[in-house]
């Protein structure tokens, strides 16, 4: 498919063997470590960590963070962040073997990438909300306890894609 | 039962952290192989012309589900001792809202938007800085609305529990809804394609036998399922005569250094439970025990999915709490060995081993430091037979405060259980 421009990216892989392959990478993760995957938990730990160092007293007094900033435990030796340093290299490695890593902004045609930007900063901010209300995110609610059949987390699930279709409509010029 | 390896001691919290860069690479892969590092192929879900976030997700659900359900039919993987995120239903159906929301607005979820990093999107950079600074918002606000993220909490409870239904029958009705949804999501995919009329391209043969044959295997897998019962079963009900081949064959058991071990590693995938009354138990407890009396046990918020381990003075105490518990569909309940007397004479006041040689000195010096550390000394070998043992009155118990804290699993095991979510 590539063979008429030898830098143009890979295609992406078949949903389906994509699907099979992280429903893999989730069970090696519950048989190794009884725990499924997550992302919004290593936010919370990068967070509860830079309050510490700015900001010590202040960081001991939300209770939010305090379970990361127990006496005794370091937060930085978190279990999500390390798996979120590993997504990191994995979808760097993944990108390279298929030359899809590429500086730039992801976006359609009708919007200007600062707005882009600024809409990517604001998203960021109503999902930290919303995961931290749900206890979790796509990652540790939605996959890992979906395939858990844990009750809240089909809930959960089911109400992201009612938000998404519901909101989509209204933000259709950032994409379409 | 030897998985989830890390809860049965194969090894070590940092290995685990090892474990899990390695697993996050993984999940990276996987994640940009579908093409989650992209924004507008993830968005496209939403607006009907590629359903690729459905299916990845789906069928990593059909594959893990499907895994762990066979892995501990088969007695291989303890799936009570799997981390389940609690339930409270009205502020994750609230956090489902807002993140689907912010699913649209940003363009990434907190997972992809690393994805999105790593390939060289900035607006994934941006996403994250922005998850960054909503957290906190969210830290410095907690108090505010700490009432409704608190509200209806249900517990770490499954579906298959909570509408009492065979659990290999809502395995199956996933199957069945994914390998639907698969084909509806491709037939929706095709319509938004002639619509628009661009002609969308014919997927290759080959690929498509595949998907059949994927979905056969699903499908099969997940009719032999209905006849699974997983360790995490959603019945309650437990027939009376199950119940009194399981008393016959005497309660599960654990021995008291096995206990001390145990606390030692800060191992915080269980509970123990003191069942004696108030003064006993201010008057001296085995570290990390909570007290609750055994009349109290079923209204206590013990999870059915918990391993617990009782203890009273001996066995019989315990042994009708075990009874009790099982009988009210307790998956993992555990008696301590001998009770707290067994806890004595095994880790606090141990009789030496007599002998010489590498062996013997071994054994009494894994006696003495296990003594040491929760307060107690060994009594030396000669102190006599069984029968001279028993007549002899054991030494006082060591005051509560005495027990030198855990110092080789760092923290204690509350504090720690809590992190395991997402």
């Amino acid at each position: 498919m590539t063979a008429d421009r030898p830098n143009a990216p890979s295609p992406y892989a078949n949903p389906y063997l994509a699907g099979l392959g992280l429903g893999l990478v989730l069970l090696a993760a519950f048989v190794l470590v009884g725990r499924g995957l997550g992302a919004s938990g290593g936010v919370n730990a990068l967070v509860a960590a830079s309050v510490n160092a700015v900001a010590p007293s202040h960081a001991q007094r939300l209770e939010w963070l305090a379970n990361y900033l127990a006496p005794g435990t370091n937060p930085l030796k978190e279990w999500l962040l390390f798996e979120i340093v590993g997504v990191f290299a994995g979808a760097l490695l993944s990108g390279l073997l298929a030359r899809r890593v590429r500086l730039g902004v992801d976006k359609g045609p009708r919007v200007s990438t600062g707005l882009r930007l600024g809409m990517a900063f604001a998203g960021g901010t109503l999902m930290a909300v919303g995961a931290a209300f749900a206890r979790g995110c796509t990652s540790g609610q939605a996959l890992t306890g979906g395939s858990l059949l844990n009750l809240g987390s089909w809930a959960f699930m089911m109400m992201v894609f009612a938000g998404a279709y519901g909101v989509a409509s209204l933000v259709r010029w950032q994409w379409r | 039962m030897i998985a989830p390896f890390l809860k049965f001691g194969a090894f070590g919290e940092e290995t685990s952290l090892v474990l899990a860069f390695l697993i996050g690479i993984g999940f990276g892969f996987a994640l940009e192989r579908a093409g989650f590092g992209s924004a507008k192929k993830l968005v496209s879900q939403f607006y009907l012309d590629d359903m690729a976030v459905f299916k990845v997700m789906f069928t990593a659900i059909v594959t893990a589900m499907l895994g762990v359900t066979f892995l501990s039919w088969i007695g291989f993987l303890d799936l009570s001792l799997v981390y389940l995120t609690p339930t409270f239903l009205v502020p994750q159906i609230i956090g489902g809202l807002v993140l689907g929301a912010g699913f649209v607005v940003g363009g990434y979820c907190p997972g992809t938007s690393i994805a999105a990093a790593a390939t060289g999107r900035l607006d994934g950079l941006m996403l994250i800085l922005g998850a960054l600074g909503g957290t906190f918002l969210f830290a410095e606000a907690y108090p505010l609305v700490k009432s409704v993220q608190t509200m209806t909490p249900m517990g770490p409870v499954t579906i298959p529990q909570f509408f009492d239904l065979p659990y290999g029958l809502v395995v199956l009705a996933v199957v069945l809804m994914a390998v639907g949804g698969f084909a509806g999501a491709t037939w929706v995919e095709r319509w938004m394609a002639s619509r628009s009329g661009a002609v969308a391209p014919a997927p290759a043969r080959a690929s498509l036998r595949g998907n059949r044959r994927l979905a056969a295997v699903a499908l099969v897998l997940g009719v032999i399922a209905i006849a699974a019962q997983p360790t995490r079963a959603g019945r309650v009900s437990i027939s009376s005569e199950e119940l009194a081949l399981a008393a016959q064959r005497g309660a599960d058991q654990v021995g008291p250094t096995e206990l001390a071990d145990w606390i030692v590693a800060g191992r915080s995938d269980y509970r123990l439970i003191d069942l004696r009354d108030e003064a006993a138990f201010a008057q001296y407890r085995i570290p990390a025990s909570e007290r609750i009396a055994i009349g109290g046990l079923l209204d206590a918020g013990l999870a059915r999915n918990e391993k617990l381990v009782l203890y009273a003075e001996d066995g019989v105490k315990a042994s009708q709490a075990w009874f009790l518990l099982k009988a009210n569909g307790y998956k993992g309940v555990f008696i301590l060995t001998g009770g707290l007397e067994g806890w004595k004479s095994g880790v606090l006041f141990p009789h030496l081993v007599e002998g010489t040689g590498p062996e013997v000195q071994r054994e009494n010096d894994l006696l003495r430091a296990r003594a040491a550390r929760f307060g107690g000394t060994p009594l030396a070998p000669g102190s006599g037979g069984a029968a001279v043992a028993a007549a002899a009155p054991l030494p006082s118990l060591p005051q509560v405060a005495a027990p030198a804290p855990p110092s080789a699993g760092g923290k204690p095991a509350a504090a720690r259980k809590k992190r395991e979510g997402c």
